[in-house]
């Protein structure tokens, strides 16, 4: 079990200027970690919100520094802005006395296909995998062109099972269109994973618009927001449909990051990762 | 290793009493945060967990969201009582994230300023266009959106600020030591408009 008490943690958000719920997340994993003490210190920062990437290391005080991006996908922020952020020269970075070590993205991690399966089970309890069509969406247009890549590697991952009758892909932007959820899908059943990193306004409001289960905006910063995930199931196009919220909201996200951090330490030893 | 939960306590039995509008004082079991302008207020709703801090900083009194933990909206009703310098430490990264830290940087001269024009020369992407702004129009920006901000820039246009920062010890002041991204999406904006036009 790992056990850092002379390492820092650093998670690495988005965040949003517009809503709350897109910092939320990390600020609940970071919470979960401090509560489990495996980090002798755990600190969050974000693209949007405070504390910014350019005053995290202020509030370290450990000189071995673990910095895990809690991001959907490698890409554009992963690769160039948060390197460039904190001044990190690639995985390994010394910067005086500190050793900064920049691991994968939580999307990354093998275990995100076990958190899926996980929001499945939640999200449509008792309900009969083999009559199910199940949809991870994802965003998916040229800037995130890395997300829809990971979405689509869990969808391998989870149709290779055999467990659910489909396992489809589906984006908010690109072919194929979530909003054709009906015709790309054939079971009685239909359970739709957000593929993101937090709720935000794609998961309370555009894709619950095209889906058909919301007509009008609520808006992402709604005290109501949360209620398109409780209305489960919506009857609708003659099928059982089951909305989750975002995978990032799972708490096991926090089992993810910390796995993140093993990984890093497994490869740079030079041994294999089970 | 700093160990700036060890200097907060020092910082604290000084009677480091005020930072932002958050009041501290000593309590029976430790130390008690609150809204300065609540100081004599014996309504509180008292809580004793650090992390409630988080929720007390989210939003404001009309209920929206506080992306900027600096501006002077945070709200009032609270009284936090915490056990120990640690608890009040990650309270206060919830109130005024890394301000601890990074007063503690300064003292220590290890905060490096940058200039605006600095941070905007690296940016990529969709922030690459604010590197077009001119000097007298950073400046309107910069004087119209910071004012809505507790901190004090050490950085200017073209280099440091050479207004020394105001320090009113054993209170910890809220610096700022380069331009914030909420700044550069406003330069953005200016930007764009300007192109529009």
């Amino acid at each position: 079990m790992l056990h850092k008490p002379n390492s820092a943690l650093v998670i690495v958000g988005h965040g949003s200027t517009v809503n709350p719920d897109s910092s939320a997340p990390t600020f609940d994993h970071a919470e979960e970690i401090i509560r489990r003490g495996t980090f002798g210190e755990v600190h969050c920062c974000f693209w949007k919100e405070e504390p910014s990437f350019r005053q995290v290391f202020h509030m370290i005080d450990r000189d071995d520094i673990y910095v895990v991006p809690n991001f959907i996908s490698e890409g554009y922020f992963t690769r160039t802005v948060v390197p460039r952020e904190l001044e990190l020269d690639g995985a390994v970075t010394i910067k005086g006395h500190r050793t900064i070590k920049y691991c994968e993205p939580v999307g990354n991690n093998e275990r995100m296909t076990e958190l899926l399966l996980r929001r499945v089970a939640e999200v449509a309890p008792g309900v009969d995998p083999a009559r199910t069509s199940l949809f991870i969406v994802g965003h998916g247009t040229d800037l995130n062109e890395n997300s829809a890549v990971a979405a689509k590697r869990e969808v391998d991952r989870i149709a290779g099972m055999g467990r659910f009758a489909e396992v489809c892909n589906a984006y908010m932007e690109e072919s194929p269109l979530i909003s054709k959820w009906d015709e790309l899908s054939t079971q009685p059943n239909v359970v739709v994973v957000p593929f993101f990193i937090s709720d935000g306004l794609h998961s309370y409001e555009d894709i619950p618009v095209l889906l058909g289960i919301a007509g009008e905006s609520l808006g992402a910063a709604s005290a109501n927001a949360k209620e398109v995930f409780r209305r489960n199931p919506y009857s609708l196009r003659g099928r059982n449909l089951f909305y989750a919220s975002a995978i990032g909201t799972e708490r096991m996200i926090a089992d993810v990051i910390l796995d993140q951090v093993a990984v890093f330490d497994a490869q740079r030893a030079g041994t294999a990762v089970v | 290793m700093r160990d700036l939960t060890l200097i907060l306590n020092d910082w604290l039995l000084a009677g480091a009493g005020q930072i932002g509008q958050v009041l501290i004082r000593r309590a029976p079991s430790g130390w008690e945060l609150r809204h300065l302008a609540d100081a004599d207020r014996d309504d509180l709703h008292l809580q004793a967990d650090p992390v409630a801090a988080r929720h007390i900083a989210t939003l404001d009194d009309a209920g929206v969201f506080r992306p900027l933990k600096t501006a002077p909206n945070l709200i009032r009703g609270w009284r936090l009582v915490l056990r120990d310098a640690g608890a009040v430490r990650l309270a206060l990264d919830y109130l005024y994230p890394a301000m601890t830290g990074v007063w503690l940087s300064f003292l220590n001269g290890a905060l490096v300023e940058a200039s605006l024009r600095e941070t905007l020369g690296r940016q990529t992407g969709m922030y690459r266009v604010t590197q077009r702004i001119s000097d007298s129009d950073a400046r309107t920006t910069i004087d119209r959106f910071c004012a809505g901000c507790l901190k004090q820039r050490l950085w200017e246009i073209d280099g440091p600020n050479h207004t020394p920062p105001q320090l009113l010890p054993p209170s910890i002041p809220l610096l700022c030591h380069e331009a914030c991204n909420l700044l550069v999406a406003e330069i953005r904006k200016v930007v764009k408009a300007q192109t529009i036009q």
